[in-house]
């Protein structure tokens, strides 16, 4: 482990203040020792960074999947006082509610198997996939202007989706809070060509098969069944959310001067939450991310129409599992020393991990958990977890997103070419779909952490609680 | 041109060094281009556009979101920057041309410039950039 770094638990260390000059809070991260071996400084830095933010409280955090970003590291979450704390688009990141989904449907991979290619190319069809896709239905202005507004609901409205898949996201798919007036014109330009459009980078739509069930009664609260197909949606708010970050970045720069506020990196400009720039930030924030669960559930709806078509299975036979935001900043109450208090939680590259009995939860979970979605990368599982007790008590109800990159871009393209990455995931029944070959060389298995130690730091840390292990049979990436 | 892609797990550093700072500038650009887009980039339309910041850094990071804007709105891919740099102001003409699926789109969205991390710095050889974008 990096020197300074201290040893609380058997999978959670501490990052003393003092570690870095300004630090008002330690730092707390959780990892296995192994995990800790390839720990970034640069990351641990950002940790550190993030713990000088004013009005910060009891720690900031770091997830296993932690590693270098800019402004919070990915993997990190932190809380800031309503009364002295700060908002800061360095703790959310470009892509606002980047976040992922998990369909079932009543079919296995039996019922598949003679039609997977063709299944995974009508997906690959219906849905714009990659640099430059536009959507194939032009966006009206005043639809951009509701899917801000009412997010997923907006979508099911009109015809994308039913009222149940409402119940199974995150905030029920729409923030409350956001204003179109804090959206850049800039940003609804770049937001009515994208609707229903996957994007790039470790964006994908995979079908997967559940292959392992660890906790039988949440799984049967999930909706989750050994042996069943599902699809798995993970993408965000695209141009228009990358946009507003853009946008108000520069206008939080200027606040931060204005509030006086010192900063150990430009990327971490923030303002009180209680400013007009800080509620403006959290508005237009609140307005992408909304954008973003309507725009998953415009995928959704793809995926249904071709699934219906190809296997006469009823629209309705394909409920969510659950929807969560792996990019944003929310109020919530937390405990805090004690006492319950609203703080506004920053989660960047980390997922809400509400427990049993939380607000939120439908009524059906309430006594389980929130159901959490760990995406592995395309040779790896997957995992579907629960929201626990302790998760409230120690991360505000967070963990991890994903499995965590160990190689950059760059390395991969030189050691990995995308058409020997697709040949040997083919070997092992995974068909890959890309745009390009270099998306998938990007995105191979190997520039990932194992998705299963994660999974098991959070488990053994009892952040979250495995529920379901899923297997990749078929990827589309961005 | 001369920039260089340094390791990052995550996203794509970029170091360049040139000569003067419209030379460092459109670096950076010719990077942002190359790593959306690749590096079979035409001419044949022009944008052109004038900016204001108060230092440096924060003219390159609008700079290059405005670039990044510009391409995605309008589905153009540039081949070169002409830009003049006179203290707080920043003018740039584009030359590029429309989004070609089969020639472009080996390349990854960036979804932002990030400040974290980034330097300009000169000295008796020229300047020096170290910027991160974030895909």
């Amino acid at each position: 482990m990096i020197d300074g770094v201290v040893r609380i638990a058997e999978n959670e260390w501490e990052v003393p203040c003092g570690y870095l000059p300004g630090m008002r809070v330690p730092g707390r991260f959780f990892l296995s020792e192994s995990l800790g071996r390839i720990l970034e400084p640069g990351a641990l830095q950002q940790l550190a960074n993030v713990a000088t933010l004013p009005g910060i409280v009891k720690h900031a955090l770091a997830m296993p999947d932690i590693h270098w970003g800019y402004g919070f590291p990915i993997g990190g979450v932190a809380a800031f006082s309503l009364e002295d704390g700060v908002i800061s688009p360095g703790g959310v990141g470009f892509d606002i509610n980047c976040g992922v989904r998990l369909l079932t449907t009543p079919v296995s991979l039996q019922d598949i198997s003679s039609r997977k290619k063709d299944l995974i190319d009508q997906l690959f069809h219906v849905v714009p996939t990659g640099v430059g896709a536009k959507s194939s239905q032009k966006l009206p202005t005043h639809a951009l202007d509701e899917m801000m507004i009412k997010g997923a609901r907006w979508a099911v409205e009109n015809g994308y989706g039913n009222e149940r898949d409402l119940v199974r996201c995150e905030e029920a798919g729409g923030m409350k809070g956001a204003s179109i007036k804090t959206v850049s014109a800039k940003a609804r330009q770049r937001g009515i060509p994208q609707g229903g459009t996957l994007g790039s980078g470790n964006h994908f739509l995979e079908l997967q098969v559940v292959r392992e069930i660890f906790d039988p009664v949440a799984a049967g609260a999930f909706g989750l069944q050994e042996g069943q197909v599902c699809c798995m949606i993970h993408c965000g708010s695209r141009g228009l959310g990358h946009q507003v970050c853009t946008d108000h970045l520069k206008l939080l720069e200027a606040a931060t001067k204005k509030y006086q506020i010192k900063l150990p990196d430009r990327q971490l400009a923030c303002a009180p939450i209680s400013s007009p720039e800080g509620r403006d930030y959290f508005s237009a924030m609140a307005s992408s991310a909304n954008y973003a669960w309507a725009n998953r559930q415009l995928i959704t709806h793809a995926v249904r129409e071709v699934m219906e078509k190809m296997f006469s299975i009823g629209y309705d036979e394909m409920p969510l599992v659950y929807d969560v935001a792996h990019n944003v900043a929310k109020i919530e109450e937390h405990h805090v020393d004690g006492k319950r208090m609203q703080v506004c939680v920053h989660r960047k590259g980390a997922t809400r991990a509400f427990g049993p009995g939380s607000v939120d939860l439908p009524l059906e979970l309430s006594t389980i958990g929130q159901p959490v979605i760990i995406p592995g990368s395309m040779g790896t599982s997957s995992y579907v977890l629960c929201g626990t007790t302790t998760a409230m008590e120690k991360t505000f109800g967070s963990t991890c997103h994903g499995a965590g990159r160990v190689m950059s871009r760059s390395q991969a393209k030189k050691r990995l070419s995308g058409k020997e990455v697709a040949a040997n995931l083919a070997k092992e029944g995974i068909l890959v779909r890309a745009p390009h070959e270099n998306a998938i060389a990007d995105e191979a298995p190997d520039v990932y952490k194992p998705s299963d130690e994660v999974v098991r730091v959070v488990h053994d840390a009892g952040i979250s609680r495995l529920v379901a292990r899923l297997v990749p049979i078929g990827v589309i990436k961005g | 041109m001369s920039f260089t892609e340094l390791s990052h797990t995550a996203d794509v550093k970029i170091q360049a060094r040139a000569p003067t700072l419209e030379a460092l500038f459109s670096d950076a650009f010719q990077a942002l281009m190359q790593v959306m887009y690749g590096n079979d980039r035409k001419e044949g339309t022009r944008r052109e556009f004038t900016l204001h910041a108060d230092n440096h850094e924060s003219l390159l990071v609008d700079f290059l979101s405005e670039v990044l804007f510009i391409s995605e709105v309008d589905g153009l891919v540039f081949s070169h920057a002409d830009i003049t740099i006179s203290r707080d102001e920043l003018h740039a003409i584009l030359y590029g041309e429309a989004f070609d699926p089969l020639r472009h789109a080996g390349g990854t969205e960036v979804k932002g410039i990030s400040y974290s991390g980034l330097i300009i710095s000169h000295d008796t050889n020229g300047y020096m950039l170290d910027i991160l974008l974030d895909v």
